[in-house]
């Protein structure tokens, strides 16, 4: 059962992620990236990790797929992109995954997690936020401060002088 | 007095439907049985008073009404019966149902009008059944120049995303169709889902109206998400789970809205914005750009698209029942099932029958059952109640109030969880606990 609901969640997540690469309407990828990305979730579930699948769900379809949806609505295709047909590129891009996947797949089997128990019980997400306060502190807030940086950044960005707010009265 | 039908003869119309009764005998005794048995033999079937169902058992015990008891009772305890049936699809569907009659009566009432009142002879009562047999005979018009995959999947998926809203609601002890531990974050997972489905359909109806509508809808679902889960955090430091249940089990002693009722206010606020209602109805201002981003739905899309939306307004109706107002939780007031019931049978005359297996649901599930509908049929109709006074409110108000105010009360309401937690009033281990 596991085994089959991996196959197809294999071939929904790379298969969408193809699409979306390859797609010529920019909705239709940015939906196919919106599966591939739920495809990722469903992994984090069969891996017993319901809190980091829930998160990428809320997160990655929630949020970051809904902007990019946004954003590709309210831009016009044509102005921002000119296509470039190269088939050399192509080639060297399919070369390229395939010698980074050799890489990444020889250190992972190089580091010994060659066995996974699979009868162990899913971590619980008291466990985790345990962790990020104690041992991982000092990650936590080295990810806090990059994202208030961040934030600060955008908003020092996206705010303009020029333009004068007659509706707001408040 | 107008004749719905003048050419009517009443021998016809005998003469058609004992055609039709002999058309379906003959149809079920050919294809239907042959059909029933192989689907029983290929099911699980149950063990039943220490013995194991038959197809052949099966169809005797279903004609025997004291013994077909057991067969439900065990159809009871299956998935499909939660996910179909009670605490999922068919229960929501139905208050969905009453709700939509109590809200046109109950606005109309506000507004000193009478609301629907010929449809059934009394008060109405068949209206929703007759929009529903309209919205079903309607054409579906799809725009010449609309995206039509996405177009055609858009309330399917509104409906199907509503359902799976539903199915994390714990309605009894024990009755919940999915109970995972972080069911809080699926629930936040699942309202995430909403916006992409409002923009894609907006998007792909291809019209002024709707694109307008879909991107009002994006703006406001992705303004008061953020407070929504913001202010359910107070209840999960405070609790210590995310899971529903549990956080219901935790309410024994008190609500939680009695220690956050900021919290409850900002949850009430984004739930009427989520769900679109006046006074955050932009995305279906209907005085300004037609119906929004539903402006192209005809038909039975259009229906589904309602059924979806009430669907929703039952579930965080009974997702705000569960975080704040203790679920299921309450007096026993249920009148327990009566013994001799059990014991003797019913005696009708001579005639004596006995029906091993009652009763068919225990007290506590019909008691808290119960408690939850009351709770959650309250907080619907609060919801209900601004349609009737509020204007609709301006699109740069309604960010203002997401972003900066709710996010602030939030936070200020997270401070107080936190610091009842640090004083040691409540929480695991607290003093109140």
């Amino acid at each position: 059962m596991a085994d089959a609901v991996f196959l197809a969640l294999s071939v929904l997540t790379i298969g969408c992620a193809i699409v979306a690469l390859e797609i010529r309407s920019l909705i239709y990828g940015s939906i196919a990236l919106m599966l591939t990305l739920s495809g990722i979730a469903g992994f984090f579930l069969l891996l017993d990790a319901p809190f980091v699948a829930m998160f990428q769900l809320s997160v990655y379809v929630g949020s970051i797929a809904v902007l990019i949806l946004f954003t590709v609505m309210l831009v016009r295709r044509e102005l921002i992109f000119n296509k470039i047909e190269d088939k050399r590129r192509r080639y060297a891009g399919i070369g390229l995954m395939i010698a980074l996947m050799l890489t990444i797949g020889t250190i992972i089997i190089g580091s010994g997690i060659k066995t996974m128990e699979t009868n162990s019980s899913a971590i619980d997400y008291k466990k985790i936020g345990e962790d990020f306060l104690t041992y991982y502190s000092p990650a936590l807030i080295v990810m806090a401060l990059i994202l208030a940086s961040s934030i600060v950044g955008a908003l020092a960005l996206a705010k303009r002088e020029d333009v004068e707010n007659e509706q707001r009265t408040d | 007095m107008s004749t719905i039908a003048p050419e009517f003869r009443l021998s016809r119309f005998i003469a058609s439907l004992t055609d039709i009764i002999f058309w379906v005998l003959l149809i079920f005794s050919l294809v239907g049985l042959p059909i029933v048995f192989i689907v029983l033999f290929y099911i699980k079937l149950p063990v039943i008073n220490g013995q194991l169902m038959t197809p052949y058992l099966a169809m005797t015990w279903m004609a025997d009404p004291s013994r077909s008891i057991p067969i439900i009772k065990s159809f009871m305890h299956t998935t499909i019966f939660r996910v179909a049936v009670f605490p999922g699809f068919g229960f929501a569907a139905l208050l969905a149902a009453a709700t939509i009659y109590v809200e046109r009566k109950f606005l109309a009432k506000i507004q000193l009008r009478v609301g629907p009142l010929y449809c059934g002879k009394i008060e109405g009562i068949l209206q929703l059944m007759g929009d529903g047999f309209k919205l079903m005979s309607k054409e579906i018009i799809i725009p010449a120049k609309a995206d039509k995959p996405i177009f055609w999947i858009g309330p399917v998926l509104f409906v199907g995303t509503a359902g799976a809203f539903v199915s994390l609601i714990p309605v009894a002890p024990g009755w919940v169709v999915a109970n995972p531990s972080v069911g809080l974050l699926a629930v936040f997972a699942t309202i995430g889902f909403f916006p992409i489905i409002a923009v894609l359909s907006a998007w792909s109806a291809n019209s002024k109206w709707t694109f307008i509508g879909g991107l009002r809808a994006l703006h406001q679902m992705i303004a008061f998400e953020i407070p929504l889960i913001l202010s359910l955090l107070g209840i999960v430091i405070l609790s210590g789970t995310l899971n529903l249940s549990q956080i219901v089990q935790s309410q024994e002693h008190y609500w939680w809205i009695t220690f956050m009722p900021l919290s409850a206010v900002v949850f009430f606020i984004t739930i009427i914005a989520e769900l679109e209602r006046i006074p955050f109805d932009l995305p279906e201002a209907e005085s300004e750009i037609v119906a929004g981003w539903l402006t192209e739905f005809s038909g039975m899309m259009y229906g589904l698209i309602q059924l979806g939306t009430y669907l929703k307004l039952y579930a965080f109706a009974g997702l705000f029942t569960v975080l704040f107002l203790g679920g299921w939780q309450g007096p026993s007031i249920w009148p327990p099932f009566p013994q001799e019931i059990i014991t003797q049978g019913i005696t009708i005359g001579p005639v004596t029958a006995k029906f091993p297996g009652l009763p068919l649901f225990d007290q506590e599930m019909l008691n808290g059952t119960l408690w939850f509908v009351i709770k959650t049929v309250g907080v619907i109709l609060l919801i209900l109640l601004p349609r009737g006074v509020f204007p609709r409110v301006r699109i740069d108000m309604i960010l203002h109030t997401g972003w900066y105010k709710l996010i602030g009360l939030a936070f200020i309401n997270i401070f107080i969880a936190l610091g009842l937690l640090y004083a040691g009033v409540l929480g695991p281990g607290g003093l109140l606990h």
